[in-house]
Protein backbone atom coordinates (compact mmCIF):
# COMPACT_ATOMS: atom_id res chain seq x y z
CA UNK A 1 0.00 0.00 0.00
CA UNK A 2 2.77 2.38 1.03
CA UNK A 3 4.78 1.36 -2.03
CA UNK A 4 1.88 2.11 -4.37
CA UNK A 5 1.50 5.55 -2.82
CA UNK A 6 5.22 6.21 -3.31
CA UNK A 7 4.98 5.12 -6.94
CA UNK A 8 2.02 7.44 -7.50
CA UNK A 9 3.90 10.34 -5.94
CA UNK A 10 6.92 9.59 -8.14
CA UNK A 11 4.74 9.41 -11.25
CA UNK A 12 3.00 12.64 -10.27
CA UNK A 13 6.27 14.50 -9.80
CA UNK A 14 7.63 13.11 -13.09
CA UNK A 15 4.48 14.32 -14.87
CA UNK A 16 4.85 17.71 -13.22
CA UNK A 17 8.46 17.96 -14.31
CA UNK A 18 7.49 17.02 -17.87
CA UNK A 19 4.67 19.63 -17.85
CA UNK A 20 7.09 22.23 -16.54
CA UNK A 21 9.62 21.42 -19.27
CA UNK A 22 6.87 21.61 -21.90
CA UNK A 23 5.73 25.00 -20.61
CA UNK A 24 9.32 26.22 -20.57
CA UNK A 25 9.93 25.06 -24.16
CA UNK A 26 6.67 26.64 -25.43
CA UNK A 27 7.42 29.96 -23.70
CA UNK A 28 10.99 29.90 -24.99
CA UNK A 29 9.84 29.14 -28.53
CA UNK A 30 7.23 31.91 -28.53
CA UNK A 31 9.73 34.45 -27.16
CA UNK A 32 12.42 33.49 -29.70
CA UNK A 33 9.99 33.69 -32.62
CA UNK A 34 8.59 37.03 -31.39
CA UNK A 35 12.13 38.40 -31.11
CA UNK A 36 12.94 37.20 -34.64
CA UNK A 37 9.77 38.79 -36.10
CA UNK A 38 10.32 42.13 -34.33
CA UNK A 39 14.01 42.26 -35.25
CA UNK A 40 13.19 41.53 -38.89
CA UNK A 41 10.23 43.89 -39.13
CA UNK A 42 11.50 47.15 -37.57
CA UNK A 43 15.17 46.65 -36.72
CA UNK A 44 16.22 50.24 -36.02
CA UNK A 45 13.16 51.27 -34.05
CA UNK A 46 13.05 48.08 -32.00
CA UNK A 47 16.79 48.35 -31.34
CA UNK A 48 16.33 51.83 -29.84
CA UNK A 49 13.45 50.70 -27.62
CA UNK A 50 15.16 47.47 -26.57
CA UNK A 51 18.39 49.15 -25.51
CA UNK A 52 16.46 51.89 -23.70
CA UNK A 53 14.31 49.48 -21.72
CA UNK A 54 16.53 46.48 -21.10
CA UNK A 55 20.21 47.41 -21.31
CA UNK A 56 20.45 48.72 -17.74
CA UNK A 57 18.19 46.14 -16.06
CA UNK A 58 19.99 43.24 -17.75
CA UNK A 59 23.28 44.57 -16.35
CA UNK A 60 21.73 44.73 -12.90
CA UNK A 61 20.50 41.13 -13.14
CA UNK A 62 23.90 40.02 -14.35
CA UNK A 63 25.59 41.89 -11.50
CA UNK A 64 23.24 40.22 -9.05
CA UNK A 65 23.98 36.80 -10.51
CA UNK A 66 27.73 37.39 -10.27
CA UNK A 67 27.37 38.52 -6.65
CA UNK A 68 25.45 35.35 -5.95
CA UNK A 69 28.13 33.19 -7.53
CA UNK A 70 30.96 34.98 -5.75
CA UNK A 71 32.24 32.82 -2.89
CA UNK A 72 32.20 34.34 0.59
CA UNK A 73 35.89 33.45 0.96
CA UNK A 74 38.08 32.98 -2.08
CA UNK A 75 40.21 30.27 -0.43
CA UNK A 76 41.83 28.14 -3.13
CA UNK A 77 40.24 30.33 -5.81
CA UNK A 78 42.06 33.48 -4.63
CA UNK A 79 44.55 33.40 -7.53
CA UNK A 80 41.77 32.85 -10.02
CA UNK A 81 39.64 35.74 -8.78
CA UNK A 82 42.59 38.12 -8.36
CA UNK A 83 43.60 37.42 -11.98
CA UNK A 84 40.00 37.80 -13.09
CA UNK A 85 39.42 41.16 -11.38
CA UNK A 86 42.83 42.54 -12.34
CA UNK A 87 42.16 41.59 -15.96
CA UNK A 88 38.67 43.09 -15.93
CA UNK A 89 40.04 46.32 -14.45
CA UNK A 90 42.99 46.68 -16.80
CA UNK A 91 41.16 45.68 -19.96
CA UNK A 92 38.17 47.91 -19.18
CA UNK A 93 40.31 50.97 -18.46
CA UNK A 94 42.42 50.45 -21.58
CA UNK A 95 39.32 49.88 -23.70
CA UNK A 96 37.49 52.95 -22.39
CA UNK A 97 40.61 55.06 -22.97
CA UNK A 98 40.81 54.08 -26.65
CA UNK A 99 38.20 56.64 -27.87
CA UNK A 100 40.06 59.42 -26.00
CA UNK A 101 43.36 58.37 -27.57
CA UNK A 102 41.59 58.26 -30.93
CA UNK A 103 40.50 61.88 -30.49
CA UNK A 104 43.79 63.28 -29.29
CA UNK A 105 46.50 61.30 -31.06
CA UNK A 106 46.90 61.00 -34.78
CA UNK A 107 47.78 57.47 -35.73
CA UNK A 108 47.55 55.90 -39.14
CA UNK A 109 44.87 53.35 -39.94
CA UNK A 110 47.49 50.59 -39.74
CA UNK A 111 48.63 51.70 -36.27
CA UNK A 112 45.04 51.60 -35.08
CA UNK A 113 44.66 48.08 -36.38
CA UNK A 114 47.81 47.06 -34.47
CA UNK A 115 46.44 48.69 -31.30
CA UNK A 116 43.12 46.89 -31.73
CA UNK A 117 44.82 43.56 -32.43
CA UNK A 118 47.04 44.04 -29.35
CA UNK A 119 44.03 44.68 -27.12
CA UNK A 120 42.30 41.59 -28.47
CA UNK A 121 45.46 39.54 -27.90
CA UNK A 122 45.71 40.73 -24.30
CA UNK A 123 42.12 39.64 -23.85
CA UNK A 124 42.91 36.19 -25.24
CA UNK A 125 46.03 35.91 -23.10
CA UNK A 126 43.98 36.78 -20.01
CA UNK A 127 41.50 34.09 -20.99
CA UNK A 128 44.28 31.51 -21.41
CA UNK A 129 45.57 32.28 -17.91
CA UNK A 130 42.07 32.04 -16.43
CA UNK A 131 41.41 28.72 -18.14
CA UNK A 132 44.69 27.29 -16.89
CA UNK A 133 43.98 28.45 -13.34
CA UNK A 134 40.50 26.97 -13.47
CA UNK A 135 41.81 23.73 -14.99
CA UNK A 136 44.10 23.29 -11.99
CA UNK A 137 41.03 23.21 -9.76
CA UNK A 138 39.35 20.61 -11.93
CA UNK A 139 41.78 17.75 -11.95
CA UNK A 140 39.66 15.43 -14.06
CA UNK A 141 39.12 17.89 -16.90
CA UNK A 142 41.75 18.29 -19.60
CA UNK A 143 41.52 21.80 -21.00
CA UNK A 144 45.01 21.85 -22.53
CA UNK A 145 43.52 22.04 -26.03
CA UNK A 146 42.20 25.53 -25.33
CA UNK A 147 45.71 27.04 -25.49
CA UNK A 148 46.43 26.14 -29.16
CA UNK A 149 42.90 27.06 -30.17
CA UNK A 150 43.12 30.47 -28.48
CA UNK A 151 46.54 31.02 -30.07
CA UNK A 152 45.06 30.23 -33.49
CA UNK A 153 42.23 32.71 -32.81
CA UNK A 154 44.82 35.30 -31.79
CA UNK A 155 46.64 34.70 -35.09
CA UNK A 156 43.44 35.23 -37.06
CA UNK A 157 42.79 38.35 -35.01
CA UNK A 158 46.09 39.84 -36.23
CA UNK A 159 45.09 39.23 -39.82
CA UNK A 160 41.78 41.09 -39.49
CA UNK A 161 41.37 42.74 -36.09
CA UNK A 162 38.21 44.62 -37.05
CA UNK A 163 36.52 41.49 -38.39
CA UNK A 164 37.55 39.57 -35.32
CA UNK A 165 35.98 42.21 -33.08
CA UNK A 166 32.83 42.27 -35.18
CA UNK A 167 32.54 38.49 -35.00
CA UNK A 168 32.74 38.71 -31.24
CA UNK A 169 30.01 41.35 -31.13
CA UNK A 170 27.70 38.80 -32.72
CA UNK A 171 28.87 35.87 -30.60
CA UNK A 172 28.75 37.64 -27.23
CA UNK A 173 24.95 37.54 -26.80
CA UNK A 174 25.10 33.74 -27.09
CA UNK A 175 27.10 33.50 -23.86
CA UNK A 176 23.85 34.15 -21.98
CA UNK A 177 22.45 30.93 -23.46
CA UNK A 178 25.46 29.08 -22.06
CA UNK A 179 24.82 30.58 -18.61
CA UNK A 180 21.19 29.49 -18.88
CA UNK A 181 22.29 25.98 -19.76
CA UNK A 182 24.54 25.80 -16.68
CA UNK A 183 21.84 27.22 -14.42
CA UNK A 184 19.27 24.73 -15.74
CA UNK A 185 21.70 21.92 -15.07
CA UNK A 186 21.97 23.10 -11.47
CA UNK A 187 18.35 23.84 -10.70
CA UNK A 188 16.18 22.10 -13.36
CA UNK A 189 18.19 19.19 -14.76
CA UNK A 190 15.01 17.67 -16.22
CA UNK A 191 14.66 20.65 -18.57
CA UNK A 192 18.20 20.56 -19.96
CA UNK A 193 17.41 18.09 -22.75
CA UNK A 194 14.39 20.06 -23.96
CA UNK A 195 16.36 23.30 -23.76
CA UNK A 196 19.24 21.93 -25.81
CA UNK A 197 16.82 20.64 -28.44
CA UNK A 198 15.36 24.15 -28.60
CA UNK A 199 18.83 25.54 -29.12
CA UNK A 200 19.14 23.42 -32.26
CA UNK A 201 16.37 25.55 -33.81
CA UNK A 202 18.41 28.71 -33.33
CA UNK A 203 20.73 28.21 -36.35
CA UNK A 204 17.66 27.43 -38.47
CA UNK A 205 15.95 30.68 -37.41
CA UNK A 206 19.15 32.62 -38.07
CA UNK A 207 19.57 30.97 -41.47
CA UNK A 208 15.96 31.82 -42.35
CA UNK A 209 16.45 35.45 -41.28
CA UNK A 210 19.65 35.74 -43.32
CA UNK A 211 17.96 34.16 -46.34
CA UNK A 212 14.97 36.49 -46.08
CA UNK A 213 16.96 39.67 -45.47
CA UNK A 214 20.07 39.18 -47.59
CA UNK A 215 18.47 40.88 -50.62
CA UNK A 216 16.74 43.68 -48.72
CA UNK A 217 17.82 47.26 -49.48
CA UNK A 218 20.22 49.05 -47.18
CA UNK A 219 18.58 50.73 -44.18
CA UNK A 220 18.16 54.47 -44.37
CA UNK A 221 20.80 55.59 -41.89
CA UNK A 222 21.04 59.31 -42.66
CA UNK A 223 19.92 59.96 -39.09
CA UNK A 224 22.95 60.02 -36.78
CA UNK A 225 21.45 57.53 -34.37
CA UNK A 226 20.46 55.09 -37.10
CA UNK A 227 23.96 55.39 -38.54
CA UNK A 228 25.44 54.46 -35.16
CA UNK A 229 23.24 51.38 -34.96
CA UNK A 230 24.17 50.17 -38.44
CA UNK A 231 27.87 50.78 -37.76
CA UNK A 232 27.65 48.78 -34.56
CA UNK A 233 26.28 45.85 -36.55
CA UNK A 234 29.17 46.03 -39.02
CA UNK A 235 27.63 47.89 -41.96
CA UNK A 236 30.84 49.85 -42.44
CA UNK A 237 33.04 46.76 -42.43
CA UNK A 238 30.73 44.76 -44.67
CA UNK A 239 29.43 47.25 -47.21
CA UNK A 240 28.41 44.46 -49.60
CA UNK A 241 26.02 42.96 -47.06
CA UNK A 242 22.55 44.38 -46.49
CA UNK A 243 22.62 46.56 -43.38
CA UNK A 244 19.02 45.52 -42.71
CA UNK A 245 20.18 41.94 -42.36
CA UNK A 246 23.12 42.85 -40.13
CA UNK A 247 21.06 45.01 -37.77
CA UNK A 248 18.22 42.47 -37.60
CA UNK A 249 20.49 39.54 -36.80
CA UNK A 250 22.42 41.50 -34.19
CA UNK A 251 19.23 42.81 -32.62
CA UNK A 252 17.72 39.32 -32.52
CA UNK A 253 20.76 37.98 -30.67
CA UNK A 254 20.73 40.94 -28.30
CA UNK A 255 17.05 40.40 -27.52
CA UNK A 256 17.80 36.76 -26.68
CA UNK A 257 20.64 37.93 -24.44
CA UNK A 258 18.41 40.38 -22.57
CA UNK A 259 15.59 37.84 -22.37
CA UNK A 260 17.81 35.24 -20.77
CA UNK A 261 19.17 37.58 -18.09
CA UNK A 262 15.95 39.45 -17.28
CA UNK A 263 13.29 36.77 -17.74
CA UNK A 264 14.60 33.22 -18.08
CA UNK A 265 17.29 33.04 -15.42
CA UNK A 266 15.28 34.72 -12.62
CA UNK A 267 12.15 32.67 -13.39
CA UNK A 268 13.53 29.16 -13.77
CA UNK A 269 14.12 28.60 -10.12
CA UNK A 270 15.03 29.73 -6.69
CA UNK A 271 18.69 29.03 -7.33
CA UNK A 272 19.03 32.32 -9.15
CA UNK A 273 18.00 34.32 -6.09
CA UNK A 274 19.97 32.40 -3.48
CA UNK A 275 23.13 34.01 -2.13
CA UNK A 276 25.90 32.23 -0.33
CA UNK A 277 24.74 32.29 3.27
CA UNK A 278 28.07 33.48 4.60
CA UNK A 279 28.22 36.54 2.34
CA UNK A 280 28.10 39.90 4.04
CA UNK A 281 24.51 41.02 3.69
CA UNK A 282 24.87 44.81 4.20
CA UNK A 283 27.68 45.15 1.63
CA UNK A 284 25.69 43.11 -0.86
CA UNK A 285 22.57 45.21 -0.34
CA UNK A 286 24.51 48.45 -0.75
CA UNK A 287 26.03 47.19 -4.01
CA UNK A 288 22.64 46.16 -5.36
CA UNK A 289 21.09 49.53 -4.43
CA UNK A 290 24.00 51.29 -6.15
CA UNK A 291 23.30 49.12 -9.17
CA UNK A 292 19.66 50.23 -9.18
CA UNK A 293 20.75 53.87 -8.96
CA UNK A 294 23.01 53.22 -11.96
CA UNK A 295 20.05 51.82 -13.93
CA UNK A 296 17.97 54.91 -13.05
CA UNK A 297 20.82 57.21 -14.16
CA UNK A 298 21.10 55.28 -17.41
CA UNK A 299 17.38 55.69 -18.08
CA UNK A 300 17.63 59.39 -17.32
CA UNK A 301 20.58 59.66 -19.72
CA UNK A 302 18.69 57.83 -22.46
CA UNK A 303 15.70 60.10 -21.99
CA UNK A 304 17.88 63.23 -22.12
CA UNK A 305 20.37 62.38 -24.86
CA UNK A 306 19.83 58.94 -26.28
CA UNK A 307 22.66 58.87 -28.83
CA UNK A 308 25.51 59.93 -26.59
CA UNK A 309 24.25 57.85 -23.66
CA UNK A 310 24.11 54.85 -25.95
CA UNK A 311 27.71 55.42 -27.04
CA UNK A 312 28.85 55.84 -23.47
CA UNK A 313 26.90 52.80 -22.30
CA UNK A 314 28.27 50.47 -24.95
CA UNK A 315 31.81 51.57 -24.17
CA UNK A 316 31.55 51.07 -20.41
CA UNK A 317 29.52 47.88 -20.84
CA UNK A 318 32.72 46.10 -21.84
CA UNK A 319 33.23 45.51 -18.10
CA UNK A 320 30.17 43.25 -17.83
CA UNK A 321 31.18 41.40 -20.96
CA UNK A 322 34.61 40.71 -19.52
CA UNK A 323 33.14 39.69 -16.17
CA UNK A 324 31.18 36.93 -17.88
CA UNK A 325 34.41 35.03 -18.65
CA UNK A 326 35.53 34.10 -15.12
CA UNK A 327 32.01 33.47 -13.86
CA UNK A 328 31.21 31.22 -16.78
CA UNK A 329 34.46 29.34 -16.19
CA UNK A 330 33.47 28.88 -12.55
CA UNK A 331 30.22 27.22 -13.61
CA UNK A 332 32.01 24.71 -15.86
CA UNK B 1 -32.73 34.67 -73.58
CA UNK B 2 -33.40 37.69 -71.41
CA UNK B 3 -31.15 36.28 -68.73
CA UNK B 4 -28.40 35.67 -71.27
CA UNK B 5 -28.67 39.27 -72.49
CA UNK B 6 -28.48 40.54 -68.90
CA UNK B 7 -25.42 38.40 -68.24
CA UNK B 8 -23.75 39.65 -71.42
CA UNK B 9 -24.45 43.26 -70.36
CA UNK B 10 -23.05 42.58 -66.91
CA UNK B 11 -19.93 40.99 -68.39
CA UNK B 12 -19.49 43.95 -70.72
CA UNK B 13 -19.80 46.34 -67.76
CA UNK B 14 -17.25 44.39 -65.74
CA UNK B 15 -14.77 44.39 -68.65
CA UNK B 16 -15.34 48.10 -69.17
CA UNK B 17 -14.81 48.92 -65.51
CA UNK B 18 -11.64 46.85 -65.49
CA UNK B 19 -10.30 48.86 -68.41
CA UNK B 20 -11.24 52.07 -66.61
CA UNK B 21 -9.53 50.87 -63.48
CA UNK B 22 -6.35 49.97 -65.41
CA UNK B 23 -6.43 53.38 -67.07
CA UNK B 24 -6.29 54.99 -63.62
CA UNK B 25 -3.22 53.09 -62.51
CA UNK B 26 -0.20 55.32 -62.48
CA UNK B 27 2.80 54.48 -64.63
CA UNK B 28 5.22 52.23 -62.77
CA UNK B 29 7.97 54.32 -61.24
CA UNK B 30 11.48 53.56 -62.44
CA UNK B 31 13.38 51.69 -59.74
CA UNK B 32 15.10 54.12 -57.41
CA UNK B 33 18.85 53.93 -57.71
CA UNK B 34 20.52 53.55 -54.38
CA UNK B 35 23.91 54.70 -53.29
CA UNK B 36 26.51 52.09 -52.43
CA UNK B 37 29.06 52.32 -49.64
CA UNK B 38 32.26 50.68 -50.75
CA UNK B 39 34.99 51.22 -48.21
CA UNK B 40 35.94 53.11 -45.10
CA UNK B 41 39.15 55.06 -44.64
CA UNK B 42 40.65 57.80 -42.54
CA UNK B 43 40.39 61.23 -44.19
CA UNK B 44 42.81 64.04 -43.49
CA UNK B 45 42.11 67.61 -44.51
CA UNK B 46 45.36 69.57 -44.77
CA UNK B 47 45.63 73.26 -45.63
CA UNK B 48 48.64 73.63 -47.92
CA UNK B 49 50.00 76.82 -49.49
CA UNK B 50 51.98 74.93 -52.13
CA UNK B 51 48.95 74.10 -54.29
CA UNK B 52 46.64 76.45 -56.14
CA UNK B 53 43.94 73.79 -56.57
CA UNK B 54 42.28 71.37 -54.20
CA UNK B 55 43.64 67.85 -54.51
CA UNK B 56 42.17 64.52 -53.56
CA UNK B 57 45.00 62.09 -52.90
CA UNK B 58 44.25 58.39 -52.71
CA UNK B 59 46.76 55.56 -52.47
CA UNK B 60 47.14 53.18 -55.39
CA UNK B 61 46.08 50.17 -53.34
CA UNK B 62 42.98 51.96 -52.08
CA UNK B 63 42.12 52.98 -55.60
CA UNK B 64 42.48 49.40 -56.82
CA UNK B 65 40.33 48.20 -53.98
CA UNK B 66 37.73 50.81 -54.80
CA UNK B 67 37.66 49.68 -58.40
CA UNK B 68 37.39 46.06 -57.39
CA UNK B 69 34.54 46.79 -54.98
CA UNK B 70 32.72 48.84 -57.59
CA UNK B 71 33.07 46.03 -60.10
CA UNK B 72 31.30 43.74 -57.67
CA UNK B 73 34.24 41.68 -56.55
CA UNK B 74 34.12 40.29 -53.06
CA UNK B 75 34.92 43.45 -51.20
CA UNK B 76 35.65 42.10 -47.79
CA UNK B 77 37.99 39.42 -49.09
CA UNK B 78 39.84 41.95 -51.19
CA UNK B 79 40.12 44.22 -48.18
CA UNK B 80 41.51 41.50 -45.94
CA UNK B 81 43.93 40.26 -48.57
CA UNK B 82 45.14 43.77 -49.31
CA UNK B 83 45.33 44.60 -45.64
CA UNK B 84 47.43 41.53 -44.86
CA UNK B 85 49.71 42.10 -47.81
CA UNK B 86 50.31 45.69 -46.74
CA UNK B 87 51.04 44.93 -43.14
CA UNK B 88 54.27 42.99 -42.54
CA UNK B 89 54.09 43.61 -38.77
CA UNK B 90 50.68 42.05 -38.38
CA UNK B 91 51.56 39.21 -40.73
CA UNK B 92 54.69 38.39 -38.72
CA UNK B 93 52.81 38.43 -35.41
CA UNK B 94 50.00 36.31 -36.89
CA UNK B 95 52.54 33.83 -38.25
CA UNK B 96 54.35 33.59 -34.91
CA UNK B 97 51.07 32.99 -33.05
CA UNK B 98 50.01 30.39 -35.58
CA UNK B 99 53.36 28.65 -35.17
CA UNK B 100 52.89 28.59 -31.39
CA UNK B 101 49.36 27.33 -31.84
CA UNK B 102 50.43 24.42 -34.04
CA UNK B 103 53.30 23.61 -31.66
CA UNK B 104 51.04 23.50 -28.61
CA UNK B 105 48.46 21.48 -30.53
CA UNK B 106 51.18 19.00 -31.54
CA UNK B 107 52.32 18.57 -27.96
CA UNK B 108 48.74 18.09 -26.83
CA UNK B 109 48.01 15.49 -29.50
CA UNK B 110 51.26 13.67 -28.79
CA UNK B 111 50.38 13.43 -25.11
CA UNK B 112 47.06 11.96 -26.07
CA UNK B 113 48.60 9.42 -28.46
CA UNK B 114 46.68 6.62 -26.78
CA UNK B 115 43.48 7.92 -28.34
CA UNK B 116 42.25 6.39 -31.58
CA UNK B 117 42.25 8.24 -34.89
CA UNK B 118 38.47 8.65 -34.90
CA UNK B 119 38.54 10.06 -31.40
CA UNK B 120 41.23 12.50 -32.44
CA UNK B 121 39.11 13.68 -35.37
CA UNK B 122 36.10 14.10 -33.08
CA UNK B 123 38.25 15.95 -30.59
CA UNK B 124 39.45 18.33 -33.31
CA UNK B 125 35.84 19.07 -34.30
CA UNK B 126 34.82 19.59 -30.72
CA UNK B 127 37.78 21.91 -30.19
CA UNK B 128 36.65 24.15 -33.04
CA UNK B 129 33.01 24.24 -31.93
CA UNK B 130 33.84 24.70 -28.27
CA UNK B 131 36.24 27.53 -28.97
CA UNK B 132 33.69 29.38 -31.01
CA UNK B 133 31.65 29.45 -27.83
CA UNK B 134 34.61 30.30 -25.64
CA UNK B 135 35.52 33.15 -27.93
CA UNK B 136 32.18 34.69 -27.03
CA UNK B 137 33.53 35.35 -23.57
CA UNK B 138 36.29 37.52 -24.85
CA UNK B 139 33.99 39.77 -26.78
CA UNK B 140 34.71 43.43 -27.09
CA UNK B 141 31.03 43.98 -26.38
CA UNK B 142 28.88 46.14 -28.48
CA UNK B 143 30.94 49.24 -28.48
CA UNK B 144 31.45 51.10 -31.70
CA UNK B 145 33.63 53.99 -32.77
CA UNK B 146 33.09 57.45 -31.25
CA UNK B 147 30.54 59.75 -32.95
CA UNK B 148 31.82 60.97 -36.32
CA UNK B 149 31.32 64.70 -35.65
CA UNK B 150 33.87 64.68 -32.82
CA UNK B 151 36.70 64.26 -35.32
CA UNK B 152 35.61 67.28 -37.34
CA UNK B 153 34.50 69.67 -34.62
CA UNK B 154 37.75 71.65 -34.75
CA UNK B 155 38.03 71.67 -38.53
CA UNK B 156 37.41 75.40 -39.06
CA UNK B 157 39.74 76.37 -36.21
CA UNK B 158 42.48 74.01 -37.39
CA UNK B 159 42.02 75.11 -40.97
CA UNK B 160 42.41 78.78 -40.09
CA UNK B 161 45.54 77.93 -38.09
CA UNK B 162 46.94 75.87 -40.94
CA UNK B 163 46.68 72.61 -39.01
CA UNK B 164 45.52 69.25 -40.31
CA UNK B 165 42.26 67.57 -39.19
CA UNK B 166 41.52 63.91 -39.66
CA UNK B 167 38.72 61.41 -39.08
CA UNK B 168 36.97 58.39 -40.51
CA UNK B 169 35.38 58.63 -43.93
CA UNK B 170 33.20 56.34 -45.99
CA UNK B 171 33.60 56.31 -49.75
CA UNK B 172 30.15 56.17 -51.26
CA UNK B 173 29.25 55.88 -54.92
CA UNK B 174 26.01 57.74 -55.66
CA UNK B 175 23.87 57.57 -58.83
CA UNK B 176 24.67 60.07 -61.56
CA UNK B 177 22.95 63.42 -61.09
CA UNK B 178 23.43 66.23 -63.64
CA UNK B 179 22.49 68.88 -61.04
CA UNK B 180 25.08 67.82 -58.52
CA UNK B 181 28.74 68.90 -58.51
CA UNK B 182 31.29 66.24 -59.43
CA UNK B 183 32.58 65.21 -56.03
CA UNK B 184 30.95 66.11 -52.73
CA UNK B 185 32.45 65.82 -49.24
CA UNK B 186 29.87 65.61 -46.45
CA UNK B 187 31.19 66.20 -42.95
CA UNK B 188 29.12 65.39 -39.86
CA UNK B 189 28.39 68.27 -37.49
CA UNK B 190 27.42 68.31 -33.83
CA UNK B 191 23.67 67.90 -33.34
CA UNK B 192 22.05 71.09 -32.08
CA UNK B 193 19.10 69.29 -30.53
CA UNK B 194 17.64 65.82 -30.68
CA UNK B 195 19.48 62.63 -31.43
CA UNK B 196 20.41 63.40 -35.02
CA UNK B 197 24.05 64.11 -35.69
Amino acid sequence: MERTAELEVAQWSARRRADGARGFVVTLGVCVLAAAVLATWLPLQVSIITVFLFAGPHNWFEFRYFLMRLPARFGKSRKFFVTAFAGIGFLTVSYVSLPFVYQNVFWSNETWLVVLASWNTLLLAWLVVLIRLRAKQKRKADWTWTTPVLLAIAALNWLGPEFFSLALVYVHPLVALWFLDRQLKRTRPAWVGAYRRCLCALPLILAFMIWQLSQTPTLNDDNGLFWRITQQSGAQLLPQVSSHMLVSVHLFLEMLHYGVWIVALPLIGTGFWRFKTSQKKPARTVLLILGLVGVAILWFGFATDYTNTRDLYFTIAIAHVLAEAPFLLKTL
Amino acid sequence: MKTLASLACLLFLVILSTQTAFADIAKPKPPEQQSKMLMSRRLEIVPDQKFDQARLQISQSDFQELRAALNGETGSNTTIAASIAQSPTRTIVAGALLFLSVSFAGVWLARRSSATRARKAIAAGVVVVAMLGAAAIITRGNAGPPPGWLSWKDLSKNFSQGKATSGRMVIEIVPDNPDSPGIKLLLPTKPKDGPAE
